[in-house]
């Protein structure tokens, strides 16, 4: 019996180890022929001087796009597959200010209007604080690129019950229909096409991966006049999965 | 008083960044010699034997075969002669242990390689601002 446990642990570990492994190749030994690829396009769109065709210009430029885009792939693969691995620290997290730093890094104009509600009794508690600005930030961000009306209303609702907290983060947006909702959290998967988006459809595998990690749950659901409504049960004590 | 340009190692193995980092020199008009060896093995050498002379500055890739950066640092590091040389890392890894490990080993700077050229073109200059003050 105890031979049997120990035979299993070794190949844990062994399999733990491949995995590493795995992901170090990939981070790096497959970025060095995909940055050569982009290098040696910009050397070859120099070399060719002024006088070029526009198409083939063009081309180029579609080109260096989509080497980008891979780049952008890999290092959402990196990310998820590290997310046990890093920012793992706990440490005192104020509510308020967490999602204004949140809305502050994002990229929006004056347009865009956010509506920031707390219902708390403590607006600080200890966790993860990078990984819970990380989901935040994911969900923002996506309720902002992909709102579609000339003014864009933004609600964020964080709330707290004896053993979590529930942050709702919802848009007047275009909404989601029904038929792709199950498929949102697909890695790579993107509800518009990546030509009409620069979109590389891991944020909200990225930011699903987290919450379960965490021990807690993130759905979504349609909002009633259309738009997207986000619900993150974030758990106040955290359990951390291995 | 004549500036003595410093002499620049670069310790790489992938062809491409060789091209990379020249071009780069030629784009940011820098005039100082660079050398090049592929591995760490053979930049020890190069710089034991003087054929890279004095002052020099060595800009070093990680993953290398044969003896990788981190490798090369703990012999350059160990060596008398050679310890106070400035180094640069310039690498596609980011992961933080050979973050950790060179910092460990007293390097200048950890620079991640960029994905475009002209990104790349910035690095180099940046660097090129460092090794100036070297050569006042």
């Amino acid at each position: 019996m105890e031979e049997s446990v120990k035979s299993c642990q070794e190949e844990l570990s062994a399999l733990k180890k491949e995995y590493e492994d795995f992901v170090y190749i990939v981070s790096h030994d497959i970025k060095t022929p995909m940055r050569a690829i982009s290098n040696i396009t910009t050397w070859i769109e120099d070399d060719l001087g002024s006088d070029v065709n526009p198409d083939i210009l063009n081309n180029f430029a579609l080109l260096k796009n989509r080497v980008g885009r891979l780049e952008k792939m890999l290092n959402a693969l990196l990310e998820l597959s590290r997310i046990n691995r890093t920012e793992m620290e706990l440490y005192e997290v104020n509510f308020p200010k967490l999602v204004e730093e949140c809305i502050a890094s994002l990229d929006y104009e004056q347009n865009v209007k956010f509506q920031v509600e707390y219902h708390l009794d403590n607006e600080s508690c200890t966790t993860v604080g990078k990984k819970l600005n990380k989901v935040i930030f994911n969900i923002l961000d996506n309720a902002v690129r992909f709102h579609d009306k000339e003014i864009k209303n933004i609600y964020v609702d964080v709330s707290e019950n004896e053993s979590e907290y529930e942050i709702k983060i919802s848009d007047d947006g275009p909404g989601i229909a029904e038929e792709l909702k199950d498929k949102i959290f697909a890695i790579f998967y993107t509800v518009n096409s990546k030509d009409v988006f620069d979109s590389t459809g891991a944020g909200l595998t990225i930011s699903s991966k987290i919450v379960e990690y965490v021990g807690g749950k993130i759905q979504y659901t349609p909002g009633r006049d259309k738009g997207s409504i986000f619900q993150i049960n974030w758990p106040k004590i955290i359990s951390l999965k291995n | 008083m004549i500036q003595k340009l410093v002499n620049i190692l670069l310790v790489e193995d992938d062809e491409v960044d060789v091209m990379n980092v020249k071009r780069a020199f030629s784009k940011n008009n820098i005039k100082n010699e660079l050398f090049v060896a592929g591995n760490g093995v053979e930049a020890l050498d190069m710089l034991r034997t003087s054929i890279v002379p004095v002052p020099r500055i060595i800009i070093l890739d990680i993953n290398m075969p044969k003896m990788n950066g981190i490798e090369f640092l703990k012999h350059l590091r160990d060596d008398e002669t050679l310890k106070n040389i400035s180094v640069f890392v310039m690498t596609t890894s980011n992961e933080d242990s050979d973050k950790i490990n060179a910092y460990n080993l007293n390097v200048a700077g950890y620079i991640l390689k960029p994905l475009s050229f002209e990104k790349f073109i910035t690095s180099v200059a940046t660097l090129k601002n460092f090794w100036s003050l070297c050569e006042m």
